[in-house]
């Protein structure tokens, strides 16, 4: 039986914990209608800001970094909040919250002052939003005017704005946080004594994406001209990981941790680092609504597989195993190790520990050790007989044997990198290094 | 088939990877240590760098390594059977399949194409060299010697450059015109091309003030079964077949066609058969699908283009009416001892006779040398004998290479014989320079 995915988050019961991130995804209701039909279990309305606010939106606004063939490694953007009129778009809500009942409707906002911050709040609130996502996050645009990330970066402000809003409204609030600060703890902090439910993390971190070469033009570039922008997808995982743990770990607050999650193996990973539901945006943008089918499809399996009921009890489950670097265990050491079975003989390990390590692996070579040498090529014809000759042939020359790498156990520091370059999977693992005899 | 439909068939097949297909096949390379890929190129192209160029971004650089090395860079891209050189070599066969180095090397033949490709700096030296044949063999020594600075004078019987590469490989597999811009190179490089002029013995060459002679003259004189029939209308011999269709003339085939050969030459004659207009096209071969000379790939192409095989077959006789081709008449053999895969080795099996009804027949069994080195020692099969590290032949100053002495090989390997060739002219010639610097005559040498 398929797993239920439902999980209370900050009060709110949610069908499942993939939520739809502040984003153009979300700039409409007809949008997110979409959304929901395709099995999201929740969606943050675009950032409104009240009426009198100007956006004034420049094209293009994106720009996507490529590596070799992959084309979307990070997204930058220096979109602004919506550019849409908060009075079409609250109706909005209202009527969405009616269709779907049961989805969770999360409205973002940004404001100026506390009588704009907390006018637009009640006025969410009185829409039928389920709970209110404030960004003081946004990297671009805003700061400048003293909003968005210029408030994420200062606690005391975080404090103040986050108040404002905790006291205008009964619905549960998240504060988004911004990932340009050294350290978010202090922060999030903040929004936890202020009274708010919980805080997203993170928002874009703000980035320069690169350069037109012809044109001299930074991108995204508009008109040759561009400006540091918001860095999102697959690039920032670790960056979204790393704030979310630290934040879950030593504030105790609920996240929503948003910030690179394109499978389900993210999310999961986004859970054991303490998140309790997960937006998603940029994957969002690139493959269509329909990936919530992979994300929930793949959670459910995976729960199944580690025999759980619930996804409360992967939240946080990898919290304990971080610790500082001092706490990290001195007692045993691990040395490369080759399966020459799999080894198919590129030396990439060879390069990386020569060049980036420490010179421990190198090819055996021609006058090394001849086991597994392969039997010389039989004379030709065809057969059963010798089409099982020449598999057991291929076995065991994957690679030809001088081609295997020989780790030195005594130059292998135990570093690992090596291991990130194999192009076998589970042929060069790290092994416990044997104690050695007294 | 209208002439049109005929032109449209013979175009050249596959297409170049677009830039980003190239980077992405490029990112595949695993960028082994000590690549394997490198060993197996007889050219010494440095398969491993020219990829990781295209992986990067660095296109032209790609192209400038590869021309370096081999001035086919396209051509070979497009002909040499990779899948028994460098990809067969390809560390990520074991993994998922080899990386398409010919696709790449391909790409990077019209990432700089010839005719604008930067020439290096050449510090003229002393030194004459003619070379005889312009094909892959002679245009390479030519190139080589070229860079070093020498004076370089191609002799060719025929008016284009490239031999078979432009008179023998099918232009659905090669474009001539392809083939013909991209040698011009060694135009550029500055030899003096002497097209149309047929060259007696090549040792009269270093009578007429050359230094040094090489010779890579290929094989132009089709063999002959001596089968009765053989005179009808609509017998022919590859090697023609196959030049009429490269110089866009080609010859009315009929409805069905017979290849007699196992060699690739056989293949691409009938495969060319396909393409203009055949129904049915046999290859009538002595060895059996294992024992062929021809590529596995190219044997692989051809049977998937529905090229219907007769092996270890003999031909009979050629059946005529009026004066042309109405059919062919072969027999089953075996060999009487393993080994040998000739025709005095084959035995008739007794009741494999078979006839088939064909409008058009044709040798394909292989090319041998023109008999006209009256002064070069020759070996048994009547190829130039040469020293197997210089290339140099029993007469000093003249050097060999490429299917004039191998018997048969591929562009490639030609490729290999014209710098080794031209590294052991630049030995040569060196010596007798520094021999007249000493006061010598050098008119004596001989």
């Amino acid at each position: 039986m398929k797993k239920s995915l439902s999980v209370d988050f900050c009060g709110v019961r949610f069908p499942n914990p993939f939520v739809l991130a502040a984003a153009p995804p979300t700039d409409s209701a007809e949008m997110i209608a979409r959304g929901f039909d395709a099995g999201w279990g929740g969606a943050v309305v675009k950032t409104l800001g009240l009426e009198q606010v100007e956006v004034n939106l420049v094209s293009p606004m994106m720009a996507g970094l490529k590596y070799e063939d992959k084309n979307l490694i990070g997204l930058e953007n220096i979109d602004l909040i919506s550019d849409r009129d908060i009075r079409e778009v609250l109706p909005e809500v209202r009527d969405l919250k009616n269709r779907y009942p049961d989805q969770v409707l999360i409205v973002s906002m940004m404001a100026g002052t506390e009588d704009e911050w907390k006018e637009i709040a009640r006025r969410v609130e009185d829409a039928g939003a389920d709970m209110i996502e404030c960004s003081f996050s946004c990297p671009h645009g805003m700061p400048e005017r003293g909003m968005g990330s210029a408030v994420g970066q200062d606690a005391d402000l975080t404090y103040e704005r986050a108040g404002w809003v905790v006291e205008a409204v009964d619905i549960p609030v998240l504060i988004k946080l911004t990932p340009n600060v050294t350290d978010m703890r202090p922060i999030a902090q903040k929004v936890k004594e202020a009274g708010a439910a919980g805080v997203t993390a993170i928002n874009t971190v703000k980035a320069l994406l690169g350069f037109d070469l012809d044109t001299f033009a930074p991108l995204p570039s508009v008109w040759g001209k561009s400006t540091a922008g918001g860095y999102s997808g697959p690039a920032v995982k670790p960056i979204a990981l790393r704030f979310i743990a630290d934040v879950a770990k030593d504030v105790e607050i609920p996240v929503a941790g948003v910030g690179g999650v394109v499978t389900w193996k993210d999310a999961v990973e986004f859970l054991l680092a303490g998140a309790g539901i997960v937006q998603v945006c940029t994957a969002v943008m690139r493959y269509g609504y329909d990936i919530i089918e992979e994300l929930t499809e793949g959670l459910a399996l995976y729960l199944e597989d580690k025999g759980l009921d619930s996804l409360a009890e992967l939240v946080g489950k990898g919290l304990p195993n971080i610790v500082s670097h001092e706490d990290l265990t001195r007692e045993h050491t691990v040395v490369a190790s080759v399966d020459e079975d799999l080894c198919i003989g590129c030396g990439a390990c060879v390069i990386a520990c020569r060049d980036g390590g420490h010179q421990a692996i190198e090819f055996r070579g021609a006058g090394g050790d001849a086991e597994g040498l392969a039997p010389e090529n039989s004379e030709g014809g065809s057969g059963t007989a010798v089409d099982e000759a020449s598999t057991d042939r291929e076995r065991a020359t994957l690679a030809p044997p001088e081609r295997i790498p020989v780790v030195d156990d005594e130059k292998c520091i135990g570093c690992g990198f090596c291991r990130t370059v194999c192009p076998v999977d589970g042929c060069l693992t790290m092994q416990k290094r044997e104690e050695a005899p007294a | 088939m209208s002439l049109k439909a005929v032109r449209e068939q013979l175009t050249e097949e596959g297409r170049t990877y677009a830039p980003h297909e190239a980077v992405l096949e490029a990112s595949r390379c695993l960028m082994c240590e000590d690549p394997p890929c490198n060993a197996g190129c007889p050219a010494g192209v440095d398969v491993r760098r020219f990829i990781r160029k295209v992986r990067f971004g660095n296109f032209r650089g790609a192209a400038r390594l590869v021309r370096d090395a081999n001035i086919l860079v396209g051509i070979c891209g497009r002909v040499c059977p990779q899948e028994m050189l460098c990809m067969e070599n390809c560390t990520r066969a074991a993994l998922d399949g080899p990386v398409d180095i010919a696709g790449l090397q391909r790409f990077v033949g019209d990432a700089e194409l010839a005719d604008i490709a930067p020439l290096p700096e050449i510090a003229e030296r002393k030194g004459r060299v003619a070379v005889v044949g312009a094909g892959p063999g002679g245009l390479a020594a030519a190139a080589e010697l070229r860079r070093a600075g020498v004076a370089v004078d191609v002799f060719d019987s025929s008016d284009v450059s490239g031999g078979v590469l432009t008179r023998g490989i099918p232009p659905f597999r090669l474009d001539p015109a392809f083939a013909e811009g991209e040698l011009r190179y060694v135009e550029r490089l500055g030899a003096a091309f002497h097209h149309g002029e047929e060259v007696g013995d090549p040792v009269e060459l270093l009578d007429s003030g050359f230094d040094a002679v090489f010779v890579s003259t290929g094989l132009w004189r089709p063999y002959r079964i001596g089968l009765e029939g053989e005179e009808l209308k609509g017998v022919m011999l590859a090697g023609e077949f196959l030049a009429r269709v490269a110089g866009g003339d080609p010859a009315d085939v009929g409805r069905t066609v017979v290849v007699i050969g196992g060699g690739n030459v056989a293949m691409d004659a009938a495969s060319t058969a396909l393409r203009l207009g055949a129904e049915r096209v046999y290859v009538c071969s002595l060895e059996s699908r294992d024992e062929m000379p021809a590529f596995p790939s190219e044997i692989e192409v051809a049977q998937r283009e529905g090229l219907e095989f007769r092996t270890r077959t003999r031909p009979v006789r050629i059946v005529g009416r009026d004066g042309s081709v109405s059919g062919y008449e072969g027999v089953g053999i075996r060999w009487k001892a393993p080994g040998a895969l000739v025709p005095s080795n084959a035995e008739d099996l007794p009741g494999t006779e078979f006839s088939l009804a064909a409008d058009c027949v044709i040798e394909a069994i292989g090319q041998g040398v023109h008999d006209r080195f009256e002064s070069l020692e020759l070996r048994e099969n009547g190829l130039v004998r040469v020293d197997e590290e210089t290339l140099a032949t029993s007469v000093e100053g003249v050097f060999a290479g490429g299917d004039v002495v191998s018997g048969g090989g591929t562009a490639v390997q030609a490729v290999a014989d014209g710098k080794r060739a031209a590294e052991s002219i630049l030995a040569y010639i060196e010596g007798i320079h520094d021999d007249e610097d000493d006061g010598e005559k050098g008119g004596e040498r001989r």
